[in-house]
């Protein structure tokens, strides 16, 4: 049976987005918390596979003790278990950090064939986690497919490379990075949310984990948030008149200034 | 005392809000302005167990809660109150009857097809001369050997021109009053059932509202629905369960038009600024607000009363009656912010409206409503 682990981040939902002024992290209290988005199309898949092959299929996160909520709404699409990582040692974790304590958790779970990510989370946007994730794990990472089959422990697929579609075949263990609009994730039935708050969540906390002396404490994390600034793109409106040639001629003009400049191939 | 949903709760109140805005949303212009029962819409509510949220995992039911059914009935209807009436009466007068007094061999029959949405059920009662008047009703089933009879008409049946499967009160003798009225469950397959024209309605116009007439239908005695002189009480009692139902609706619309209000009173800029710094609206949204959720505990408490056991015609009547009546008011005032955009077909806020009224009116009118408060109240001590 094909182990198969979607690693998902509990994020805080964007219109309730606030950021605290004096350490420019984002304020998590008392605010609506949703599965990041990006991660649905990475649960749809996990669930895609349960239905095509022999899968036991396993929702993954860390985080703090109401990441819980997250991982249920998970269970709750159909996903069979759930693991949490948590602990305070691990708060504040950078990227690097929450990768090495991950991979200290699939050291302990020992057993993984296919490991599902998004491709990046709604509140920091790093996206650097799958990357790091399959070089500390030491397997594959393939990104943006969009057609796939499992043949015993071989994995193929293709995948979307600039321009190119590549054929891959690859042997699992592996980790998948999906883009997002990959799949379209499912509703939750009403009975999958009441049957996933009767599941048991497994706990991962540091001592459970044989983790490295490094691994405690946000101060180990290497990155340092120094300031978080307000960013607003700046952007005029101007209207263009003439036909839709010299309209479109126009804009070819903008965008040269701009260097902004491309190949024309059509009109 | 705890004011707090549980997360499970909280999680069916955004579950059900992103089906309701993915699928609902689209749909609920179309139908109302068609007339139009949606049969993709029921078949999408089929993969949620919309149809089936209180009945038991047994019959493949969600057997939630009735705070989690009110949650589900209400984020249906803030998208679209048509859909929220189809799924609330065949979930709470529909099936409900059928698994609180049906026999076992009724559940067996029915119950996994109700949970499911394969049929879809209705319950009737209002005759052309029976409204609030309950107990005057002729429809006539006469007892012939092992079976019933049925002879008369219902009118404004929810769910008329979909349900394959309808409960109908019925006089089994001639007397006055509320005896001798028996529940019978009719099929659709039955002969001698004709079902009238859609009605065309006000508001809630993507529900199928219809009479129904019966010819000379024969009822197998196993049809019977309760013991046989049950019929009033399983009516009264079923219509308790149901109002908890409405009034969650209503609250549903009334929050829809509360939001659309308070977003654009903060956008529509008249004399330099949002009309929201203006009292004239500011206090409409507080009054809004202020409604909404005294409406929303009210239906929260029948249907804590409800899953406790306790007696809750009192609630179920009081939340019924005050959510309505703000549903009402609020999507009135929803207009009134919005102004001429408001009265336009292109904004929602005029289907609210429309949707809003009738809530005052089925499952018991507001009257009635008074009627049964006023009962419950002066009934005992202070």
């Amino acid at each position: 049976m094909l182990e198969v682990y979607v690693l998902i981040k509990q994020v805080p939902k964007s219109h309730s987005l606030r950021i605290d002024k004096s350490s420019g992290a984002l304020i998590r209290e008392n605010i609506e918390n949703i599965i990041n988005p990006d991660d649905l199309y990475a649960l749809e898949l996990a669930l895609t596979l349960k239905e095509s092959y022999d899968a036991h299929t396993v929702v993954m996160t860390m985080g703090p003790p109401q990441a819980e909520s997250a991982l249920r709404e998970a269970l709750a699409m159909g996903i069979d278990d759930a693991v949490l990582i948590s602990d305070p040692q691990f708060a504040y974790s950078d990227t690097l950090q929450t990768t090495l304590v991950i991979k200290e958790a699939f050291e302990y779970l020992k057993r993984y064939d296919l490991l599902i990510t998004g491709s990046e989370t709604s509140d920091s946007s790093t996206g650097q986690v799958p990357y790091q994730l399959s070089e500390a794990l030491d397997i594959p990472l393939i990104t943006d497919i969009f057609e796939y089959k499992i043949e015993g422990r071989n994995f193929y697929c293709q995948r979307n490379f600039g321009h190119e579609s590549q054929n891959i075949q690859v042997e699992l263990p592996i980790m998948l990075r999906v883009r997002r609009h990959f799949n379209k994730p499912r509703h939750v039935p009403l009975l999958g949310i009441k049957k996933a708050f009767e599941k048991k969540i497994k706990i991962i906390d540091f001592n459970t984990l044989n983790c490295p002396d490094y691994l405690d404490g946000c101060n180990k994390s290497p990155t340092i948030v120094v300031k978080t600034e307000k960013f607003i793109p700046k952007r005029k409106n101007q209207f263009i008149e003439g036909t839709i040639k010299e309209q479109a001629e126009f804009i070819k003009n903008v965008m040269k200034e701009n260097g902004i400049e491309r190949q024309w191939t059509g009109i | 005392m705890n004011f707090q949903l549980t997360e499970k709760q909280k999680l069916i109140r955004r579950r059900i809000r992103t089906f309701s805005e993915d699928f609902l949303a689209p749909v609920a212009p179309i139908i109302d302005r068609e007339l139009k029962f949606s049969w993709e819409t029921a078949r999408e509510l089929k993969k949620i167990n919309a149809w089936g949220i209180q009945l038991p995992q047994k019959y493949g039911g969600a057997e939630l809660d009735s705070i989690s059914y009110a949650i589900c009935i209400e984020e249906i209807a803030r998208v679209c109150a048509s859909t929220a009436l189809n799924v609330t009466v065949h979930n709470s007068v529909g099936a409900f009857p059928i698994y609180k007094w049906g026999t076992e061999k009724q559940k067996e029959k029915y119950l996994y097809d109700l949970a499911s949405g394969n049929k879809i059920a209705a319950f009737t009662w209002t005759e052309p001369n029976a409204g609030s008047d309950a107990g005057g009703i002729e429809s006539l089933a006469i007892e012939e050997d092992d079976k019933f009879i049925l002879n008369g008409s219902k009118i404004f049946v929810t769910n008329g021109g979909v349900a394959s499967i309808i409960l109908v009160g019925a006089k089994y003798q001639k007397s006055d009053g509320n005896h001798g009225i028996g529940t019978f469950i009719v099929e659709k397959e039955m002969d001698g059932l004709e079902i009238g024209d859609t009605e065309d309605k006000l508001g809630m116009r993507g529900s199928s509202t219809t009479s129904l007439y019966f010819h000379d239908i024969e009822i197998p005695k196993t049809n019977i629905l309760g013991r046989l002189d049950d019929g009033f009480k399983i009516a009264m009692k079923t219509l308790n369960v149901g109002r908890i139902g409405i009034a969650a609706q209503a609250v549903g619309i009334a929050q829809a038009a509360y939001e659309y209000s308070v977003k654009y009173a903060k956008g529509r800029i008249q004399f330099n600024k949002p009309i929201s710094q203006f009292e004239g609206i500011s206090f409409k949204l507080a009054d809004m607000a202020t409604d909404i959720d005294a409406a929303r505990l009210l239906v929260y408490k029948a249907a804590n009363f409800k899953d406790l056991n306790r007696p809750f015609a009192k609630e179920s009547a009081m939340c019924k009656y005050y959510a309505s009546k703000i549903a009402r008011e609020i999507t009135q005032k929803a207009i009134q912010i919005h102004g001429g955009y408001g009265y336009m077909k292109d904004l929602p806020l005029e289907r609210f409206y429309r949707d809003s009224k009738v809530t005052e009116i089925y499952e018991g009118t507001s009257e009635i409503m008074k009627l049964i408060i006023a009962q419950q109240i002066l009934r005992g001590d202070l």
